[in-house]
């Protein structure tokens, strides 16, 4: 062969394969994702959060089929012993994940194999309250975005696994850390950090995604004088200070409203108020803020003044449905405190407040839709439902435009006893009060389940979003700290602690297949296409697991 | 709803149990009461997810009883805590100064032998622990029959050997008089009937939402699918209440009994 025929081979070859392999995420492609079903180029799976997937070839009628295509195991020192909670993405036929607490992977999503993995070394500062976790990877043009738990941000060359830059988000040694996936809107990447639990300041930072300067920042606790200050009525005017307000979850985004949505955190010190008079904005609201210039458009605050550290840090659910013979763009969203809301997504209005599962920290709305407070922590200990962990928490839901239902893992009817201690600021240390009593302990402690029904169940509930009303529960015995994902065909896969992942009727809720993963499930389950053929992903203990029908 | 309360936190008198206050003096630290105060809130920040309100939520790893595994120096504790045990959930606790930890280890050790992490200051009437011996292993109370010191009895009621370090002496006394006011988990009774009507019953040792793991009645391992049975569920213990076979004097000697054991020493 000579030169020119090896030439014109080799470029051949290159061009044959560079759609598959040269992966080019556009602003214009994540815009547009829903064209892509076969891709998952956003950690929700869409900038709606829906985690619905348009893919059709497992159906009700097939799904009892589905097989185990490979599983990748986590390696590295301590990583088997944390808790895998990333969705991964998949681009052009490669799949990205992250495994905790902060390697970058690229596998292959058909075999398994590993491309390359990139294993950040978070500082020794680096502190979380409740694990060494990653949540997933953002996309833009051949680079992949992870948050680290010291606080950094990574900028990772998606061909290789080489690192492109880090730049420090925040000081990990006050308590800091990057535990969400990032969102990418234009050439922007925004994070918010982690660290509800050491007295931080929360906020929301957007980066170039090249040059990796800040473009803007939205800081959850106000400073005195600014908008929502008045809500940290503190004598001293020090409480904004270490005023909480993390971000642990990825925002959504509105292209046409051009407005990007935001959980925040719970107020620190988490279980006594004392410090912190007034109702803590923004802490436990959700946040509408341009991405261009991280202004403020509306805010809704679902818990005032809380002392249940029910973290507002779940997705906002992005839907345009008809609401009452009108159609609007609204917002879904089931919080930890217990109750489902929507809310008007352009001016923040709240249209619908109904508890999911048993709540007695709040007795209704007044006419603003503001929650009319029963009970709060006291220094005898006050019995409060939901528990310190929430009726849901972080696991991202999904909503069904064909059903019309939103699907919401859900721990059912649980109560802690929250008591009122003197806690003071320490720099770097835990900021909280006292621990509730919980009866479900922390997730990955202990396998075993010996626990009686009124300690605590999980499930898989269907509620209609026009009512509050619960279509069905999958009740499990054990609670779940599972994402749900929801297909065309009418399906919805989710699972729990207890290592089962399903795949529910979307309809009614009956179990059409099951498959024990002998790991908790702490994860999103997303779905891709390769070769004309779906696959179903899940992370399950240390491992990621991939279903799909017998070719 | 009594359950539901938390109980006052604080330290126990030694005096109330009349057993003696050798165990937590005998450490090579004497710690300041501010110690003691600061690890009790260090304990509850950052331990108390997983360790749990009685330090025993980790199988393996009850802290209440004073012995650990992978230490006995109050230094070994302390770099324990701070450096964490490879590949288990005991990470690192970077967050902690030295000073931190040893306020937490002043908490651990400040713990009454027997108090458990919640302090209970309830009245109990302690007897005399040599006839309460006696009495455990006689025909009249039957305990030894099921219950086991150090071995014995069955595998289905709790080995006893180390009951003093792990309970007040009121729970103790509880747990004779009305043994189903509290039956915590790893002691619950459950009772699985087939669809051809035979039943089997046991220790709960796991469950799921489509099956259960018993320890059962002839002392094996049994697993039932849900869906299988007829019915299933909860069942009382088969632990009697004493409370009018006993006299009060004779409960307050088996008191007396059960908090001097604490294990093979």
């Amino acid at each position: 062969m000579n030169f020119t025929r090896k030439l014109f081979a080799w470029l051949l070859v290159s061009f044959t394969f560079a759609g598959l392999v040269q992966a080019q995420v556009t602003p214009d492609r994540l815009l547009n994702a829903a064209d892509e079903p076969g891709n998952w180029l956003l950690y929700g799976g869409d900038y709606d959060s829906q985690r619905h997937s348009d893919l059709t070839q497992v159906t009700p009628a097939n799904v009892e089929n589905l097989e185990l295509q490979w599983v990748w195991q986590v390696r590295g020192r301590d990583g088997a012993a944390e808790k895998f909670e990333a969705t991964p993405l998949v681009v052009d036929g490669v799949m990205y994940t992250v495994a905790p607490p902060n390697t970058a992977v690229a596998i292959d999503p058909v075999t398994g194999r590993l491309f390359w993995q990139y294993s950040y070394t978070p500082l020794p500062e680096a502190r979380v309250c409740c694990g060494r976790v990653n949540r997933g990877l953002a996309m833009h043009g051949d680079s992949l975005f992870m948050g680290t738990i010291d606080g950094k941000l990574v900028k990772i060359d998606a061909r290789n696994g080489e690192p492109q830059w880090i730049i420090d988000v925040a000081p990990p040694e006050l308590g800091y850390a990057l535990t969400l996936a990032p969102l990418i809107i234009d050439d922007k990447v925004i994070v918010g950090p982690a660290g509800g639990e050491y007295g931080i300041r929360g906020f929301i930072a957007a980066f170039d995604v090249e040059s990796g300067d800040k473009l803007w920042q939205f800081n959850t606790i106000p400073a005195p004088g600014e908008p929502g200050s008045e809500t940290w009525s503190d004598a001293a005017q020090i409480a904004w200070e270490t005023g909480g307000g993390s971000i642990w979850q990825t925002g959504s985004y509105d292209p046409d409203l051009n407005l990007t949505y935001w959980g925040i955190g719970n107020p620190g010190p988490d279980w006594n108020g004392d410090s912190r008079p007034g109702d803590n904005l923004y802490t436990e609201s959700v946040v509408a803020l341009n991405p261009d210039t991280g202004e403020l458009a509306w805010h809704y605050q679902f818990t005032p003044h809380d002392e249940m550290d029910y973290d507002s840090t779940q997705a906002a659910v992005l839907v345009d449905i008809n609401w009452r013979g009108e159609n609007r763009k609204v917002m879904l969203w089931a919080n930890r405190n217990g109750v489902f809301y929507v809310l008007d997504r352009e001016t923040g209005e709240f249209l619908l407040g109904e508890p999911f599962v048993s709540v007695n920290w709040l007795s209704g709305f007044d006419d603003n839709g503001r929650p009319i407070r029963a009970l709060y922590p006291t220094e005898e200990g006050t019995f409060i439902m939901p528990n310190n962990q929430g009726a849901t928490n972080w696991y991202p839901p999904s909503y069904s435009p064909v059903t019309g239902l939103f699907y919401v893992p859900t721990w059912l009817d649980t109560y802690s006893v929250y008591t009122k201690r003197p806690v003071e600021y320490t720099p770097g240390q835990q900021y909280v009060g006292a621990f509730p009593t919980m009866a479900v302990p922390a997730l990955g402690v202990n396998p075993v389940n010996q626990r009686l029904p009124e300690e605590g169940l999980g499930a898989i509930q269907a509620i209609n979003p026009q009512t509050g009303e619960i279509v069905w529960r999958h009740i499990m015995s054990n609670v779940t700290d599972s994402g749900v994902l929801s297909t065309a065909t009418n399906l919805v896969f989710a699972g729990g602690r207890e290592g089962h992942f399903y795949a529910l009727d979307a309809q009614t809720g009956d179990v059409l297949w099951r498959q024990t993963l002998g790991g908790q499930i702490a994860a999103g389950p997303m779905s891709y296409e390769i070769d004309g053929k779906q696959y179903i992903a899940i992370a399950a203990g240390a491992g990621l697991f991939v279903f799909a029908l017998p070719d | 709803m009594k359950i539901f309360l938390r109980k006052v936190r604080g330290l126990i008198p030694c005096t109330l149990f009349l057993v003696p206050c050798t165990w937590a003096l005998a450490q090579e630290h004497s710690y300041a009461p501010s110690d003691i105060e600061n690890g009790r809130g260090l304990y509850q920040a950052n331990c108390l997810g997983c360790h749990g309100d009685n330090g025993d939520a980790v199988e393996g790893a009850n802290l209440s009883t004073g012995r650990f595994r992978r230490a006995s120096a109050d230094e070994d504790l302390i770099r324990l805590i701070r450096e964490g045990i490879p590949n288990t959930l005991m990470v690192r606790k970077t967050n902690l100064s030295y000073g931190d930890t040893r306020a937490i280890v002043a908490f651990l050790r400040s713990l009454p032998a027997g108090g458990g992490m919640v302090a209970d200051n309830r009245e109990v009437r302690i007897g005399d622990a040599a006839r309460g011996e006696s009495l455990f292993f006689s025909e009249q109370t039957r305990c030894s029959a099921c219950h086991g010191v150090n071995g014995g009895g069955n595998l289905l009621s709790p080995d006893l050997g180390n009951i003093g370090a792990t309970r007040t002496p009121f729970t103790l006394e509880q747990s004779m008089l009305d043994p189903m006011a509290e039956v915590r988990a790893g002691q619950r009774f459950y009772q699985v009937t087939a669809a051809n009507g035979t039943t089997d019953r046991g220790l709960l040792m796991n469950q799921d939402t489509h099956s259960v793991q018993l320890l059962n009645e002839n002392e094996r391992l049994a697993s039932y699918n849900k869906s299988e049975l007829s019915s299933h569920g909860f069942i009382s213990s088969p632990m009697p209440s004493y409370l009018d076979v006993l006299s009060p004097s004779e409960v307050a000697d088996l008191v007396a009994y059960m908090i001097s054991l604490k294990g093979e020493q």
